[in-house]
């Protein structure tokens, strides 16, 4: 959700190469976003040739807000 | 250990993933050496090709730069739209350069007409070399630290010492561009071996579907 969240939207391959990620364990991960509503599909042809574009939807930058948010206020409240 | 996901980092790294493949400095090289070359080509035929040229690389160079990232780029790392807010950044500091750039161009003409003299326009010829040397070191400073891409800052210094020795030592300026533009264009031919070996083609599934 990170990658996504600094870029406007991104492809699959673009993902698995800042990820590090395997094509399955990447997929798999993307239905669930795209199932919980985080992360929306939009499936267009360049230069004839089939692409599909990742981004996040609103939701998905919003939920993603709200753990860094969440993350942040843990980490202060840690002890030195 | 659960951490903050650094986004700056995330992001520095996405926007350097796309321009580690070298056609940046292929095209910028072409740039520079071109223009030399139309210095040269304006001593050969007393045709004004130094001016000119930049004109004709900008529109032959931008379609072939833009074609070359669609098949060799976009294949091997992927699609990525990095929407307004990098292009904005980008976009400012050329404004501000083409501003300050004015702003100096004014503060000379309304300096002339004050005083009467020429002077300063002179002192510009003569020392055109150090301000084209210097310039670009700060242009470089500005858009590497911008764009993230340190390399800039080598190329500047190179341009620096390339133009404040060509000064001294008396050497024809399109000498100069043309041995920067060619130096500048292997740095980036080794960049895109580089890339190439690194993110080989994996057939048309690296097309995201």
């Amino acid at each position: 959700m990170a990658q996504l969240y600094v870029v406007q939207s991104a492809d699959f391959l673009f993902l698995q190469n800042q990820t590090q990620m395997t094509p399955g364990n990447l997929s798999a991960h993307l239905s669930k976003l795209e199932d919980a509503g985080y992360v929306e599909v939009t499936k267009e042809f360049i230069e004839r040739k089939p692409h599909t574009a990742l981004a996040l939807t609103k939701k998905g930058r919003a939920a993603f807000k709200e753990y860094r948010k969440k993350v942040k206020q843990f980490v202060e409240k840690l002890p030195e | 250990m659960t951490k903050e996901p650094n986004l700056k980092e995330i992001e520095r790294r996405a926007y350097m993933a796309y321009h580690q493949d070298g056609l940046l400095d292929i095209f910028a090289g072409l740039f520079i050496s071109g223009w030399g070359l139309g210095m040269l080509m304006d001593i050969l035929w007393e045709f004004n090709f130094g001016a000119i040229m930049p004109a004709i690389l900008i529109a032959t160079v931008l379609p072939i730069w833009i074609a070359a990232k669609r098949r060799i780029t976009m294949p091997r790392i992927g699609y990525v739209n990095f929407g307004t807010r990098g292009s904005n950044k980008i976009f400012a500091l050329f404004l501000g350069l083409m501003v300050a750039g004015l702003g100096v161009f004014f503060a000379f003409t309304f300096a002339t007409y004050q005083g009467g003299s020429r002077q300063w326009l002179d002192l510009i010829v003569q020392n055109g070399m150090l301000i084209v040397g210097f310039g670009s070191l700060s242009v470089c400073i500005l858009f590497g630290y911008s764009m993230g891409l340190k390399r800039l800052y080598a190329y500047g210094l190179l341009a620096a010492i390339a133009l404040v020795f060509g000064h001294f030592m008396g050497i024809f300026f399109a000498y100069i561009l043309m041995v920067l533009g060619i130096t500048v264009m292997v740095a980036g031919f080794a960049l895109l071996i580089g890339f190439v070996r690194k993110y080989p083609l994996k057939g048309d599934k690296t097309i995201a579907e």
